[in-house]
């Protein structure tokens, strides 16, 4: 158990900037989670608090020790590999003690943790098989017993689960949780499956292009994400992203508009173009409008392409391109459509004219050059009545 | 015995009506020789067969035939030049005078000494540098590799008479230092020369296998607790077993057989270094050649190698059969 800390951590290689400046301070016992694209620098980032890859500049410490320049040996931390790695030429119990083989431990008290580790990971009775002979979640728990086993101060997990097929993952990812539970060591978590670092993590440190964007907990960033990123990279299926220009009290989506009062909202000029954010859950038929915080005004578009997922339905939404057909939104380009999921009991057929709302509490603004959030939510304009008057004047 | 397209042709209009009746009267236009081929042509499997049996037969009589010859020749009794196909008496008393004679165990002790040293100092040596040649980037790889490929297509021989001169008289080697001693006599006369000549197919061999274990395990193995070279021992080398075990025997057997260093660098008498073949050599006197005895000793010597790779063959097999990494 330690604290983890780096500071302003770069790792260049010749002509690319892996990790950028990375800042990152863990809590004991604090279970994160660096999620990324691939290519984002997560891998890398582990790769230097495990020691296997040495920073270009910056300073790593574990628990009050600084160990920028120490061999992975002797930093205190377990690894466990996302191509597994076990030592194919060992058996389990050889794989598991070979830490403490090297460390010279007497044999009682190797035979106790062993055996210890292998309870842990429900792997008793299979200590004299060779890994050749075991499934592919049986090697990943030999290779996680093989971790605990020498009570490290830190344990990095660079994807375990990314070999393993589908039903497995979520079996050892509750194991995984478990285990965190048990053991209350520090984790460091690499993954690029976001639905991993949401249900596990205490935190989640999302990089992007080798930069941290936002390190926050997983609701933190799926509410309030720093900036369009985030924004972008956590949810699934991902935020729906229309540009939009701030006009007078409203927000100009393309032909759309939602009132809101611009002056509550810091850094938000009339005239400015930003981004505007919407998760498909916060979408709702008009009939539905109750559910929604702070519905906005109605608005139609036709559905395009149901995907019936058994617990909800993600639908499509294409703008009606003819004007005509009353307040749709006429310039929508093709990739802005929007997706939004209703029930499943929800009785809605493809290529249908809808009327929707959107939840304008949940509404995420972005500045257009940087991507930075700008606001979560916006505030409806002080006088609502001005606004539904407003609203009918435009539908008529 | 040429084949007639006719023939052939009626021959398998027989085959799909089956009958012996047609058949008995083509047989007698044939000679046995066509038929045969007629057989063959069919079953083709056949041919093969009666080929692999052949060839087998011709490679194991050519590879095996010098020994039992030696063998012969051991058997028939001092002195007598003429030697039948079969021995006349097997008599095995020669094998044991060979030690009487001379002391051959301890000239072959010498040369199992060269083989052992050098093969173990160059799968030291090779492991090092086949790590660093096939597991790290670094500047100048490529011109190194090239440069060891051509180092080694020095002959040997062209370099005796500088380094009988280092070993010997204790010359300025670059003008800057001399030997302490004076090494030629000693093992190391031996040893240097050879395992410098062995190092680079060693290495070259060691690079490909040490390249192709994946980086995973390494980095587990260092996360665990090993250094580099600890990694370097611990597991890359026994997963790359088939890959040691290969240029193992190549250095031994090299080293063992060598002839031109070993027989010059060292005196001729057993406590001088010599290595076996001076042994089989001291039987022949300026006036006498117990051929008989250096047929013996000649088979003797065959026997360490012989073993050598009957075990190390198992040793590769078990290598290669070893389960499978995840990668």
């Amino acid at each position: 158990m330690a604290r983890v800390k780096l500071t302003d951590v770069t790792k260049r290689y010749d002509d690319v900037t892996a990790v950028d400046d990375m800042n990152l301070d863990l809590k004991d016992g604090e279970f994160i989670c660096l999620v990324g694209p691939s290519g984002c620098g997560k891998s890398t980032t582990l790769e230097t608090v495990a020691g296997l890859t040495k920073p270009t500049s910056g300073t790593i410490t574990i628990g009050d020790r600084e160990v920028t320049n120490l061999p992975p040996k002797d930093r205190g931390i377990a690894m466990v590999f996302q191509n597994i790695a076990l030592f194919p030429h060992m058996d389990v119990y050889d794989n598991i003690s070979f830490g403490l083989r090297l460390r010279n431990f007497p044999q009682d008290e190797m035979d106790e943790r062993v055996e210890e580790a292998a309870r842990v990971v429900r792997l008793q009775g299979m200590l004299d098989r060779m890994p050749s002979e075991m499934s592919g979640g049986q090697r990943q728990r030999v290779a996680i017993a093989r971790a605990i086993v020498r009570d490290p101060d830190v344990f990095l997990m660079d994807e375990p689960l990314a070999n393993l097929d589908a039903k497995l993952r979520v079996n050892m990812r509750t194991e995984l949780q478990r285990l965190h539970k048990q053991l209350d060591t520090t984790i460091i978590y690499v993954t690029h499956n976001q639905a991993e670092a949401m249900t596990m993590s205490d935190r989640i440190a999302v990089l992007n292009r080798g930069e941290l964007q936002q390190i926050a907990p997983p609701l933190v960033c799926y509410n309030q994400p720093a900036n369009r990123f985030v924004a972008g990279f956590i949810g699934s299926p991902s935020m729906n992203f229309v540009d939009a220009t701030v006009g007078d009290g409203t927000l100009d989506a393309n032909g759309y508009s939602v009132s809101f009062d611009t002056a509550a909202i810091d850094g938000v000029t009339p005239g400015e173009a930003v981004e505007f954010g919407i998760r498909p859950e916060d979408l709702y038929l008009a009939d539905n409008s109750a559910e929604a915080a702070d519905p906005s005004r109605t608005f139609s578009v036709t559905t395009d392409v149901l995907e019936p997922m058994g617990d909800e339905i993600f639908v499509y939404l294409k703008p009606i391109l003819d004007p005509s057909g009353g307040g749709g939104m006429t310039d929508f380009e093709e990739r802005q459509g929007l997706l939004m999921s209703v029930d499943p009991a929800t009785d809605i057929s493809e290529e249908e004219d809808v009327e929707i709302v959107l939840d304008r509490a949940r509404i995420h603004l972005f500045d257009d050059d940087t991507g930075d959030a700008i606001s979560h939510g916006v505030v409806a304009d002080a006088d609502l009545e001005a606004e539904a008057e407003r609203d009918e004047a435009q539908a008529d | 015995m040429s084949i007639d397209a006719r023939n052939h042709e009626d021959a398998e209009t027989f085959d799909g009506s089956g009958d012996e009746s047609g058949g008995e009267s083509d047989d007698d236009n044939r000679s046995p020789i066509q038929r045969w081929a007629d057989d063959w042509i069919r079953n083709p499997e056949k041919a093969y067969a009666v080929m692999l049996v052949f060839l087998g037969g011709v490679l194991l009589t050519t590879s095996l035939f010098p020994l039992y010859w030696l063998f012969n020749v051991a058997m028939a009794p001092p002195g007598q030049t003429d030697i039948p196909l079969l021995p006349e008496t097997i008599d095995l008393s020669a094998f044991v005078q060979v030690f009487q004679q001379v002391p051959f165990a301890r000239f072959m002790f010498n040369s199992l000494f060269y083989a052992f040293t050098v093969t173990v100092f160059v799968l030291l040596v090779a492991s090092l540098a086949g790590y660093a040649f096939g597991r790290l980037e670094f500047r100048g790889k490529t011109p190194l590799l090239f440069a060891l490929l051509v180092l080694s297509f020095f002959p040997p021989a062209t370099l005796f008479i500088p380094l009988f001169r280092a070993f010997n008289q204790q010359v300025p080697m670059l003008g800057l230092f001399t030997l302490p001693v004076e090494i030629y006599g000693t093992p190391g006369a031996v040893v240097a020369p050879l395992s410098a000549f062995t190092m680079p197919l060693a290495i070259f061999i060691l690079t490909t296998f040490y390249g192709q274990i994946p980086d995973g395990l390494e980095e587990a193995a260092r996360v665990e607790g090993t250094t580099r070279i600890g990694a370097l021992f611990r597991v890359i080398m026994p997963l790359s077993a088939p890959g040691v075990a290969t240029a193992g025997i190549l250095t031994f057997i090299t080293v063992y057989t060598e002839f031109f260093f070993s027989f010059l660098m060292t005196g001729n008498s057993a406590a001088e270094w010599a290595p076996v073949v001076d042994g089989v050599i001291a039987f022949q006197t300026q006036y006498t050649v117990r051929y008989d005895l250096q047929a013996a000793a000649s088979l003797i010597a065959i026997v360490p190698v012989a073993i050598l790779v009957v075990v190390a063959q198992d040793k590769i097999i078990s290598g290669l059969t070893q389960g499978a990494l995840k990668e």
